[in-house]
């Protein structure tokens, strides 16, 4: 098999790398915040829920999550192994996700001073309008830096995807290098990995200089 | 204690702007408010002086809700927002809210906002005309002797420029007093003056205010009362001539004079 067949073939599983990627950013983004708000509730009982959980989804390998969340229910309930298995792969990599986005949130939330929440409260702003207007904006500014990171994981751990066979582009790639005992596969997923990477810290990178204007 | 009866009217029987009556606050086991009782008179600055840890700031922050006192009265012009330790509801604390305003130590300027925005978003979000909001920000900018920094981001304005933009966005709310909690404790020495002169500026104007300081010139200065706290109690208060020249208090005296001394 040619070089050139070879990035053909790998680039039609990118659509699904695509896929991933874009549906667990979607999805994990403000389901952090949602833990996170969890794991700071007043609520004890919540709150030490909250933080279990996301010892778990951060104490475990990726990998087993990917495949509990995908066979877990065939083994559990009998079901049926989803045909469509970009469905159980966002699920898995959007909850794990969300597990670390909010503890980088719940950082970002706990960062502001107090006096910014008094300031707000004297002047009679809601609590809701505190959090939207007051706080959520300077938490995005100073946790840009640690999501960029997570993101540009993210685009490399959705190579994980070929645990359970869901034909992304590293899962063809594997493939391939399995049927012509070749090495080549994987030398075109890094460049693509990287590219991609490229892209995303260029994304970030812009938007990262938009909260410039304030320090 | 210099005045034992707390007179909660005005010489014209009007109801004080902010009447407390043997106010209590504790965090914990320690004891930081012990029986605090002053009133504030419409057109009146009342300066709070006294060492750290007295409870002045902690008293400035209980007649502004952001702490909870456990017993006493809080009235603002003879209505009750704490009744013998019982607070009023939300809605109504809501109220009182919007009755004063809080300068605090560290400014606490919304960082993300244009001068402009910090002093007119509050006010708009209460319902306000945004025209006439803003019409009123572009007049306290110019009265802060601000012009020109309307559109200017707080780390991009010295403190003292700071703190007047924070005594602009407290203005802007319209309050009928105005607390500041040590207003120049994080200032340069240099910038005291700036924000020492807007105070009083304001205080010519009648405007009702009460004033945790350690700027003693000043405060005596612009002051029709001195309170002098120490040990969460009030030592004396009175006339400032009184206080400052005359103190009856052994513990205000050796107060004083450390500041003499410096």
């Amino acid at each position: 098999m040619s070089l050139m067949t070879m990035i053909i073939k790998m680039s039609e599983g990118l659509g699904k790398t695509c896929a991933i990627f874009f549906l667990t950013v979607l999805f994990s983004l403000p389901l952090g915040m949602i833990v996170a708000l969890l794991r700071m509730s007043k609520v004890k009982v919540v709150s030490a829920i909250t933080r279990f959980v996301i010892t778990v989804l951060r104490g475990t390998p990726l990998m087993l999550q990917l495949l509990a969340v995908t066979y877990g229910p065939y083994y559990l309930f009998g079901t049926t192994v989803a045909r469509n298995k970009l469905i159980p792969v966002v699920i898995a990599f959007s909850i794990n996700y969300a597990a670390y986005f909010a503890e980088i949130y719940r950082g970002g939330i706990e960062s502001i001073p107090i006096g910014q929440y008094e300031a707000a409260e004297v002047l009679g702003y809601t609590k809701f309008q505190t959090f939207m207007r007051i706080i959520l904006p300077q938490v995005v500014k100073r946790i840009m830096p640690s999501v960029t990171n997570e993101v540009v994981t993210l685009v490399k751990d959705t190579s994980m995807a070929f645990t359970v066979s869901y034909q992304e582009m590293f899962t063809i790639g594997k493939q391939i290098a399995n049927s012509q005992t070749s090495f080549m596969p994987f030398l075109v997923a890094g460049v693509f990995y990287y590219l991609f990477n490229v892209i995303v810290d260029y994304v970030m990178g812009r938007a990262e200089k938009r909260l410039d204007y304030y320090k | 204690m210099a005045e034992d009866k707390i007179n909660m009217t005005d010489g014209g029987g009007q109801p004080s702007i902010l009447g407390i009556r043997s106010l209590q606050k504790s965090f914990g086991s320690l004891s930081v408010l012990k029986d605090i009782s002053l009133s504030v008179d419409r057109g009146n600055v009342v300066s709070i002086i006294g060492p750290s840890g007295s409870g002045k700031s902690t008293l400035l922050r209980c007649a502004s809700f952001l702490e909870f006192a456990e017993g006493g009265d809080i009235l603002y012009d003879g209505q009750y927002a704490l009744r013998d330790g019982v607070y009023a509801s939300k809605a109504e604390l809501n109220r009182f809210r919007t009755r004063f305003g809080l300068v605090f130590q560290n400014f606490q300027l919304f960082p993300h906002y244009s001068v402009m925005k910090n002093i007119s978003e509050a006010p708009i979000l209460h319902g306000e005309d945004k025209e006439e909001v803003q019409e009123r920000a572009f007049e306290l900018i110019k009265k802060m002797g601000l012009d020109g920094k309307e559109y200017a981001y707080p780390y991009q304005l010295s403190g003292g420029q700071q703190q007047r933009v924070a005594i602009a966005r407290a203005l802007a709310m319209k309050p009928e007093i105005l607390f500041f909690d040590e207003p120049t404790s994080a200032l340069d020495p240099e910038l005291t003056g700036e924000v020492l002169k807007v105070i009083r500026q304001l205080a010519d104007e009648k405007m009702t205010m009460v004033v945790v300081t350690h700027e003693m010139p000043f405060a005596k200065a612009v002051s029709n009362r001195v309170i002098f706290m120490a040990g969460g109690v009030i030592v004396e208060q009175g006339d400032p001539l009184e206080v400052f020249d005359n103190p009856k208090e052994e513990r205000t005296k050796q107060f004083l004079r450390v500041f003499e001394r410096a």
